[in-house]
């Protein structure tokens, strides 16, 4: 019961997230702004740039795609980061 | 907060990106120790007297100790994706890295913060991959690991306070390293942008301070033998 809660909460708040996360700049880009330097930026091709799901074009399921996306890697990274520890330490 | 690519100076961007792979694999060691057994056993010798050899392999424990890293991490990475507006044109996330370490030790808690600025960096473009050293250092090792020190000095006293002041150094500790790296890297002027970065984050930490008490004692509740 509490496992199954404490998996769903982050799913949670990436609901929440893509219906109320602000869109602004956060405060570095913001002094990057304000500044001058923001187009310094080299932005690097990801697959999910901007918390974004690529060829969707709602902005909410993109998001959410793309946060339940980053969810699933993180938690596979662990279970495989725990299988080669797991091996290498036989 | 994360840095994207050409903010920095190459030599400082590179330098630092050495140097957090170097702690990675310091606290990644760390935290092996801990989930792992050692055992003696002795090994024939071609007649002669048997050898002892140490062999390491993981505790019973470790799978479930592996588990809620991973859990620590996805909230910390559903949290960080939660911009929310502190004035009129700007909003911020938290860092998330006190409550990794309280939870999770201080060795686990920077590989916890580390693994998600990675994730962030490789699949979302949040913050640039030269730069990843450096964000590494400012949330990893300033806005988890040495906040960590912070508030087991100051447990002893008073646990709000100690989460109060070890989150209050986190954020602040985190972005003044970091518009000391820009000033550096001579991207801005340390004095000029001082007031705008630090008035901006003492929201932020105020904000870091509530939710990473709040989400403590839900963890504790929900998993109530986490071990710290």
């Amino acid at each position: 019961m509490n496992k199954k809660i404490i998996f769903i909460l982050p799913g949670l708040i990436i609901i929440f997230a893509s219906f109320f996360a602000s869109k602004q700049p956060d405060v570095l880009e913001t002094l990057a702004i304000n500044y001058g330097f923001a187009d310094k930026t080299k932005e690097n091709l990801s697959l999910f740039s901007g918390y974004s799901f690529p060829f969707i074009k709602n902005s909410f399921i993109s998001t959410l795609l793309a946060g339940f996306t980053g969810l699933l890697i993180i938690y596979i990274l662990f279970k495989l980061t725990k299988k080669a520890t797991s091996y290498f330490t036989k | 907060m994360h840095i994207q690519d050409g903010f920095l100076n190459n030599n400082l961007a590179g330098s630092m990106f050495a140097g957090a792979v170097c702690m990675f694999g310091y606290c990644f060691g760390k935290m092996l120790k801990t989930v792992s057994v050692v055992s003696e056993n002795l090994v024939t010798n071609h007649g002669n007297t048997p050898i002892k050899q140490n062999i390491v392999f993981l505790s019973k424990k470790s799978k479930q100790n592996f588990q809620e890293l991973a859990l620590i991490a996805t909230w910390i990475f559903a949290f960080q994706m939660f911009n929310v507006p502190i004035q009129s044109a700007t909003s911020a996330h938290i860092i998330g890295g006190v409550f990794a370490a309280i939870l999770a030790g201080p060795f686990a808690g920077f590989i916890i913060m580390s693994s998600v600025l990675i994730v962030q960096a490789l699949f979302f473009s949040d913050g640039g991959l030269l730069a990843l050293g450096a964000n590494i250092f400012n949330m990893a090792l300033v806005g988890s690991f040495i906040s960590y020190y912070i508030y087991k000095n100051i447990k002893k006293t008073n646990y709000v306070l100690a989460v109060f002041t070890a989150c209050f150094f986190s954020v602040m500790g985190a972005s003044l390293s970091c518009l000391a790296e820009l000033a550096f890297s001579n991207t801005i002027i340390f004095s000029k942008a001082f007031k705008d970065m630090t008035t901006m984050h003492l929201i932020v930490s105020l904000l870091e301070s509530i939710i990473t008490l709040i989400l403590i004692k839900l963890f504790k509740n929900l998993n109530g033998d986490i071990n710290e």
